[in-house]
């Protein structure tokens, strides 16, 4: 199982998505034809850490590996270049959570590996003050 | 597009619930045997098998060839489609393109799915596996969350209170009272969906859909002197389309673009108009998705799915009832067998066995139903037959 996240260690740690090189678009999670034009040209590109809440949930019963941070947030994030991202939102105050808040990427301790028992790192958001 | 005509001959089903007693496999055959009884004049060329985990909760695969020898039917053709909570819609689109194209003559087509043997976490992370490991599952997200987060953007951008939310699942406890295989037979109110468990913020436990046990069965053939007089449905038209995969990828998430793409197309080849359909069973596995289902086939205005259904539109006796055995609320949804349940639903509307749920005169009815959050939609078409 852990060597699936390992593969891909430069998408949770540093968000490396990917931009279209035919119409400038840009994707997290990073895409195999382009959404937009239907380009096939795209190459890895690292994305911006800023952008705003589109919608949130505070989820009370989380898959299993998660428990220990329940209840947390999830949010969907439109990152400053229009890409899209599912993430959770840590380390803000309840009432700073909601619909427009602008929110910064950190990286924080994603789950445990249940098989291995090694910690997976990854991306989360904080609500900017 | 099939040529010959189909046709749904008989069906069978087991109640949905605690199955203590029975494995996947004895399910499967409790279905199976009923629908086959219905219809002792032919064996089917093909058994196709809806289901979504079986591998997960039962550590069994190979659920096609396991059902067939169950059935002394060693030599058929069997085999399982998978397409997360569409498996069993997925499943019998197969058969229908199969036995209307001509490449056979008829298919059982069974939906099963065990849950209710896993506990409660095992249960959301095998629904989870229909969504991306990496990028999904790993933020810890379960379904429900995901359709919390969905349910938030469409009370704030169509303006739907809690209250509007609730009442579909209100329509659908109201629909099981009198439906013998429904898991709740139990009217509730807008105040207690509002009131139960806050699961995925602002989605409560009676928003989404229930854990259980079941199977369903149908038997699909073109020969219209397979069943008993009276006792058969035509397929008129069924589609699958599928959606950007999860709804954080969306440009729009409130167009349900598969629902409406695979409704689209099944109801050209059924050459029909909304208008006429008697009946729609929809996939309502959480209170928002029935309400974007119900507005991405046409039946309401965007952002007027709840609200329609709050003012009584979708309610038996109306023009048209929706979920008329209760729905995936009430009537239950395991996952995998929920579409074959929806066909074996408007196939007992349609025959005049819906008993105490029989809409009256029901001509048409269409039957969707979504694997994760709309990324799959398989509509299908149904008439009395002539």
């Amino acid at each position: 199982m852990s060597i699936q996240f390992w593969r891909i260690r430069d998408r949770y740690y540093r968000l490396v998505g990917n931009k279209c090189l035919s119409c400038g678009a840009e994707f997290f999670p990073p895409v195999y034809k382009c959404k937009s034009c239907g380009s096939d040209r795209l190459k890895d590109k690292e994305m911006p850490k800023t952008g705003k809440i589109v919608t949130y949930t505070q989820l009370h019963e989380p898959l299993p590996g998660f428990e220990a941070q329940a209840p947390f947030y999830l949010a969907v994030v439109r990152l400053d270049n229009g890409a899209k991202i599912l993430t959770q939102i840590v380390d803000s105050l309840d009432e700073s959570i909601k619909t427009g808040a602008k929110v910064s990427a950190t990286i924080r301790r994603a789950t445990v590996d249940g098989d291995t028992g090694q910690i997976v790192y990854g991306y989360k958001f904080v609500v900017q003050d | 597009m099939p040529r010959t005509k189909a046709y749904v001959s008989s069906v069978g089903l087991t109640n949905i619930g605690d199955h203590w007693e029975k494995s996947i496999l004895d399910l499967a055959m409790d279905a199976a045997r009923a629908a086959l009884k219905g219809n002792p004049k032919a064996k089917p060329d093909q058994i196709i098998i809806g289901n979504m985990f079986s591998a997960v909760a039962a550590s069994q695969e190979h659920l096609g060839a396991l059902v067939a020898d169950g059935l002394g039917l060693t030599g058929t053709p069997a085999y399982k489609v998978e397409a997360a909570c569409s498996s069993g819609g997925t499943a019998f689109n197969v058969g229908y393109n199969l036995v209307g194209s001509g490449a056979i003559d008829s298919a059982l087509v069974i939906g099963v799915e065990k849950m209710r043997d896993l506990e409660p976490e095992q249960v959301s992370m095998a629904l989870a596996m229909a969504e991306s490991a990496e990028y999904t599952q790993f933020v810890g997200a379960t379904f429900a969350a995901l359709n919390g987060l969905l349910a938030r953007y469409y009370m704030e951008q169509m303006d739907v209170s809690r209250d509007e939310l609730s009442s579909i699942p209100v329509l659908d406890h109201a629909n099981a009272v009198t439906a013998e295989h429904a898991q709740f037979r139990k009217a509730i109110t807008p105040e207690v969906v509002g009131r139960s468990s806050m699961i995925a913020d602002p989605l409560r436990l009676f928003d989404c859909a229930p854990v259980g046990d079941g199977a369903a069965a149908v038997f699909l053939t073109n020969n219209p002197t397979h069943g008993s007089k009276g006792k058969m449905a035509e397929v008129l038209g069924g589609a699958i389309s599928t959606n950007d995969f999860s709804i954080y990828q969306r440009d729009d998430m409130l167009d349900f673009k598969a629902t409406k793409n695979a409704f689209k197309k099944a109801m050209a080849q059924a050459g029909m108009t909304p208008g006429k359909l008697s009946l729609v069973e929809i996939h309502d596995a959480f209170s928002v998705v029935g309400a974007l289902s119900l507005e991405a086939m046409g039946f309401s205005k965007r952002g007027r799915g709840s609200k329609d259904a709050k003012d009584g539109k979708y309610r038996r006796g109306s023009e048209l009832p929706i979920n008329t055995f209760g729905g995936l609320k009430a009537r239950g949804h395991p996952v995998g067998a929920t579409g074959v349940y929806q066909i074996a639903e408007a196939y007992l509307q349609l025959t005049d066995q819906a008993g105490k749920n029989q809409v009256d005169g029901a001509r048409y009815a269409a039957t969707q139903n979504i694997g994760g959050v709309d990324t799959t939609s398989a509509v299908h078409i149904f008439g009395r037959a002539a």
